[in-house]
């Protein structure tokens, strides 16, 4: 109960909201789609990841295949892959536009993505070339509910 | 109360060399994707093959492509997750094409499942069999690995899958380090049985039937020896 008071206070100074079933954390201010990917939007330039939902559901990622510097991505379509328990899963482009930084430090510390997954465990920055497509996306409290429907299913 | 149907297709295919098995996931991972089919689960052997998963693990691969060839084997690259292993006749293989989605699981749910799967079958022989512990996905008799896993999953849909060992020649598995795992054996039903293994076919079909009551399915439709054909239209 203490802990879960902290949290929340911990949580509303960060300006992250905390659902109590799963403590998987979803953060205010970024983009979502449903396939658990995140996107931090800075003017034309955005950083993606995947949730922290993403990585529990996965479990210890050991690789993470990432997209060519220079690549070009399509919301949507795959751009990488992540490996985690014998199990490689595509990963998707919440954005449209130009690949123009990948994290070179998850090629040591694939754990990144666990750890850390809006932060050290970002994968790629996109120069985004359709700031339109960021409206078909889902805020936090979407994603959460997202979340929460898929989470009953089994 | 609504029971909500959860339907499987399985097939049993025999012994399929490893590309066309690899052609057809391919065509049913797009169709289940577009929702076309159903659930679908194949059920199979190989011929002697070595695949490598994502990472290309060829350092695992202790004798040349040639030798292999010499041996009678194939060798594959994939896009499943996990390292390098062997195939062969005599052991179970599982294909389940099926959406993650559906049933909420996330990629870790799914291979606990499938580990569950393989030891509940073993458990029938009367094998004391556990799932690996971190980082050794894969089903263990002691610190002997009897079955092993390597999936992919894309936009939510399985590919690729389990390998179990029934009385498979062990002997093609001193050409790699199983699994990428130097350390330690590999086994096989076989070897862990005191007695006489029913027939293959029985096995195959007890392995089918964990893993339909460990996955909730409450309706399966057999499909035996279908037309690869078909799958071209």
């Amino acid at each position: 109960m203490a802990t879960k008071l902290w949290a929340s206070k911990a949580a509303s100074y960060l300006r992250i909201s905390v659902f109590h079933r799963g403590f998987a954390t979803v953060v205010k201010d970024l983009k979502y789609a449903d396939s658990h990917e995140w996107v931090k939007v800075d003017g034309n330039s955005a950083t993606v990841g995947i949730t922290d939902h993403a990585q529990d559901h996965l479990g210890d990622v050991v690789y993470v295949e990432l997209p060519e510097v220079g690549k070009e991505v399509k919301q949507g379509d795959s751009f990488g892959a992540v490996e985690s328990v014998k199990a490689t899963s595509d990963v998707y482009s919440p954005v449209s536009g130009k690949v123009v930084d990948v994290n070179e430090k998850l090629g040591d510390s694939p754990g990144l993505v666990n750890g850390s997954p809006y932060e050290d465990g970002w994968i790629m920055k996109v120069e985004i070339s359709n700031k339109d497509e960021l409206n078909s996306l889902l805020d936090s409290e979407q994603y959460t509910k997202h979340c929460e429907a898929e989470d009953q299913k089994h | 109360m609504r029971v909500l149907t959860r339907s499987l297709e399985v097939w049993r295919l025999g012994v399929l060399n490893y590309l066309e098995a690899l052609k057809l996931q391919e065509k049913l991972v797009t169709d289940r994707k577009s929702g076309k089919i159903t659930d679908t689960l194949l059920s199979l052997q190989h011929p002697p093959t070595y695949t490598l998963g994502k990472r290309q693990t060829v350092h695992n691969l202790l004798v040349s492509e040639s030798q292999l060839k010499s041996m009678g084997a194939e060798l594959h690259y994939t896009q499943r997750g996990g390292d390098i292993t062997y195939h062969g006749p005599h052991q179970a293989i599982l294909y389940p094409i099926i959406s993650l989605r559906d049933i909420g699981f996330g990629a870790r749910k799914y291979v606990e499942t499938l580990e569950l799967t393989m030891i509940e079958l073993a458990s029938l022989h009367g094998v004391k069999a556990h799932a690996g512990e971190s980082g050794e996905t894969g089903v263990w008799v002691g610190e002997r690995k009897i079955g092993a896993i390597g999936v992919r999953i894309s936009s939510g849909i399985t590919s690729h899958g389990v390998a179990f060992n029934i009385d498979p020649d062990l002997s093609y598995f001193e050409h790699i380090v199983p699994c990428g795992i130097a350390d330690k054996e590999v086994t096989s039903l076989k070897r862990e049985v005191d007695s006489d293994l029913p027939a293959e076919e029985l096995i195959h079909e007890q392995l089918i039937s964990c893993f339909v009551r460990l996955f909730g399915y409450n309706n399966v439709i057999w499909k035996d020896n279908p037309s690869l054909c078909d799958q071209q239209s």
